[in-house]
């Protein structure tokens, strides 16, 4: 790891260089704590995220397609120290990961019949028949071999030990989150730099996966979003819910002077994701009007800021953003006032879902959370504004990690 | 790529719809509910915001058999087209039980007695018989399969458009090889180039590894590329949907002195006739299983086939899967992309070449150079 930005380092604790093992030595601590008050003997992941949480291995993430042939597989036991891997990556993660030899095996194809048996026929040398498992994700194949696979069906949900495991996050796991968003950071700085009237979408792309692949990304997460917001809803496509169409996929549409930019995408590093919002305007100044829907947007921001600290629950946070606006969901009502952020882009806790208010007064922040907070400023009429500021939740308020100015809006 | 967000051409969708619904029929589903990006796309013929890895599953799509009708999780109509009307819509939501309400009403018109789905989760394998009740719900896969496994002219076409693009970005990278720069800068190089062209969807992320054997490297550990090094490039991107592979391994020249590659290079040579030779019309996958025992080289880890299409596709030929590889059939229309890998203890030559299968046989889809065709024999 290169050099990231270190003053907020001390507030949170976070180690100038990351201690992998360490950290592991903590998920897994934590991993069986929660099993054991579960009551489960055996966690099977599939998901890259969870399999990135129980082992520590992270890889270049493929598309989906190869994702879910090809994908490496965790199996946790509550009375072992350290977790199994299934991976296609053993010469990769064998000389990273502090896993003994007899815990590393080759890969499973889990989406194929043959691979499903082979790997039933694994785990019943790893566990008991009569041991409970909980499992994340089913394949097709899986499922078709549900009578022979699982002792029970539907069978028990790796969630309920996975989701508590992964919202809290330790100081070597904010580092590497950190990192990440310091690379996306420096990666965007050179595409606004670059950006001007007849640049299309995909240009813009071109230049953040390049700075962002020789920053040291391990890959893309997001295909980025450039959406050129217009000045009214009505020229935006039809909806189900009447609400903003975004996202909108990039394509080679060239960007004109004036044009408003909601930009959204993220990286992974070392199986960290990052996150990166905000709105640009292409080769002009923001107008009066502009600048005040970002100060109406920074007074939302501000107001959820103030209240976010460990303890207040998402209902507090979504009151304050409704308060500051005059607006009943100033953020995008089919996504989130804000989200969680770390092993996906896209994690618990959600705040301000359709889950309505009795889910948000319920669900009460931790310390140590992450959270990203992306209200939204719609002026229908003369368009918008939107960024994004990635927050760590601390016992007395919080700490921004997003280290990027709001230009051309001024600071 | 073009400038705005159009659905899959009408010839695509039609075609593959079709295809879908007689798979439907031949293995007795009433309904399909999709959670897969690939077979969502496929049903619907909508482009979708392209992510990394594995995703939960979700009903991203549902196909009526009676009908033919796809409704489709969309919050929006970009992309989609005119055969999905507006309440075949339904949004995103975080609620499951709204998914629920939403399949009960497809459900309620189609009273289904046997429903496949691509994959499934605990939630779901609890949810999906609340809103199908009386239903059996099963692993639709074989059907998606035998929809999927042949190429039509037009997915062949879009393979060929996405291997363009693949073997551009392929070239831009090789041609900044040389000692000194880094596994991470070369990669920097291919995505720049894909998205220059317009295609901003990787298919492959680990895209440069330097594959000698070097007792010093994981001293260094900088991924720099130095003279005499083997470096193998793994191009893959997805444009329109259609995912297109090809690799090559570049020596880094000069070459070591007394280190010549160029035997690991005919040995590569001599495996690709005969991988290549194994992809008749019909054959068995487990060919290409045994192109490597005949040539006498040891089989890599993962696959050394894999089927394209919408992203990547089956077949999944790998050793670990012996019976599965005997039971595939390569028919005509099957595109696959082959991997040939030799190595001793100087490292690893291997390369990848998309091929579609003919009724006169193996066609190979890509061109991108090899250094032994065009430079090798000069420079050793």
């Amino acid at each position: 790891m290169t050099a990231a930005p270190t003053d907020v380092s001390s507030l949170l604790g976070i180690p100038e260089r990351p201690d992998p093992a360490r950290m592991q030595r903590e998920r897994w601590a934590r991993l069986r704590a929660a099993m054991a008050d579960k009551g489960i003997d055996a966690l099977v992941l599939l998901s890259n995220s969870n399999v990135t949480y129980a082992t520590g291995a992270s890889w270049p993430l493929g598309d989906a397609g190869r994702g879910n042939v090809e994908r490496p597989v965790a199996v946790v036991l509550a009375d072992d120290d350290m977790p199994h891997l299934f991976t296609p990556f053993v010469a990769d993660v064998a000389t990273r990961l502090d896993l003994d030899a007899d815990h590393l095996h080759g890969p499973t194809y889990l989406d194929v019949d043959e691979g499903v048996a082979a790997f039933a026929a694994a785990l019943a040398d790893l566990l008991p028949a009569t041991a409970t498992m909980a499992i994340d994700d089913v394949t097709g194949a899986m499922h078709g071999a549900r009578e022979t696979f699982f002792g029970e069906w539907p069978p028990r949900s790796a969630s309920d030990v996975m989701g508590p495991a992964r919202l809290i996050k330790s100081p070597d796991e904010l580092a590497y989150l950190r990192h990440g968003l310091w690379i996306t950071e420096q990666a965007m700085a050179d595409v606004q730099a670059r950006l001007a009237p007849g640049a299309r979408q995909t240009d813009l792309t071109a230049t953040f996966l390049h700075r962002a692949f020789e920053l040291g990304a391990e890959a893309n997460v997001l295909d980025p979003i450039w959406q050129v917001m217009p000045d009214r809803q009505a020229d935006l496509p039809w909806t189900t819910h009447g609400d903003l169409a975004c996202p909108l996929l990039s394509t080679e549409r060239e960007l004109e002077r004036g044009d408003v930019l909601w930009v959204d995408t993220g990286i992974s590093f070392s199986g960290f994701h990052s996150d990166f919002g905000r709105t640009w305007v292409v080769g002009d100044e923001p107008t009066d009007r502009q600048k005040a829907q970002h100060q109406g947007w920074r007074d939302i921001n501000d107001a959820v800021v103030s209240v976010l600290r460990a303890g207040v629950s998402a209902a507090d946070l979504t009151a304050a953003a409704r308060h500051a606006s005059g607006v009943d969901r100033p953020w995008m009502s089919h996504f989130y006032l804000g989200h969680g952020l770390g092993l996906d882009s896209a994690e618990a806790p959600y705040v301000g879902t359709d889950l309505g208010d009795g889910y948000d007064l319920r669900l009460v922040l931790e310390a140590g959370t992450v959270v990203v907070i992306e209200p939204v400023v719609w002026d229908e009429g003369h368009s918008g504004y939107r960024s994004e500021n990635v927050f760590v939740v601390t016992d007395d308020g919080c700490v921004n990690l997003t280290d990027y100015p709001y230009d051309p809006y001024g600071d | 790529m073009a400038t705005e967000t159009l659905p899959d051409h009408k010839a695509l969708r039609y075609a593959r719809r079709e295809r879908a619904l007689a798979a439907m029929e031949a293995h007795d589903l009433d309904l399909l509910v999709l959670g897969r990006v690939a077979n969502i796309r496929y049903v619907s013929g909508v482009p979708v915001l392209w992510n990394a890895g594995t995703r939960p599953f979700g009903p991203g799509a549902v196909l009526v058999r009676a009908t033919g009708e796809v409704h489709l999780m969309s919050t929006w109509d970009e992309g989609v087209p005119e055969e999905i009307p507006h309440d075949h819509l339904y949004g995103i939501t975080w609620n499951p039980m709204n998914y629920v309400a939403v399949l009960e009403r497809i459900g309620a018109d189609v009273r289904p007695h046997r429903v496949g789905t691509d994959a499934t989760s605990p939630l779901f394998a609890q949810l999906l018989p609340m809103a199908f009740p009386g239903a059996a719900i099963v692993d639709g896969g074989p059907a998606l399969r035998d929809a999927k496994r042949v190429k039509t002219n037009e997915e062949v076409d879009a393979i060929r458009g996405a291997l363009a693009v693949a073997e551009a970005g392929l070239a831009a990278a090789v041609a900044e090889l040389r000692p000194g720069v880094s596994e991470r800068e070369l990669a920097g190089v291919f995505m720049d180039a894909m998205a220059t062209r317009g295609v901003t969807t990787p298919a492959t992320q680990d895209v440069v590894r330097i594959t000698t054997v070097d007792a010093d490297r994981g001293a260094r550990g900088d991924g720099r590329v130095h003279a005499g090094d083997l470096v193998a490039f793994d191009a893959g991107v997805v444009a329109d949907g259609y995912a297109g592979e090809v690799g090559r391994t570049w020596p880094v020249e000069p070459p070591r002195a007394g280190a010549s590659v160029r035997e690991l290079y005919d040995r590569w040579e001599r495996l690709w006739d005969r991988l290549l030779d194994a992809c008749r019309p019909g054959a068995a996958g487990s060919g290409l299983l045994e192109a490597y025992e005949a040539a006498g080289e040891p089989l890599p880890r993962g696959p050394i086939g894999r089927g394209l299409g919408l992203g990547f596709d089956d077949p999944v030929i790998v050793g670990d899967l012996p019976d599965t590889a005997a039971k595939e059939r390569l028919d005509p229309g099957v595109v696959v992309v082959l991997t040939g890998s030799v190595t001793d203890d100087r490292g690893t030559v291997v390369a990848h070449e998309a091929v579609l299968i003919t009724p006169d046989g193996p066609e190979v889809l890509s061109g991108s150079p090899f250094w032994n065709r065009e430079r090798g024999g000069a420079t050793t």
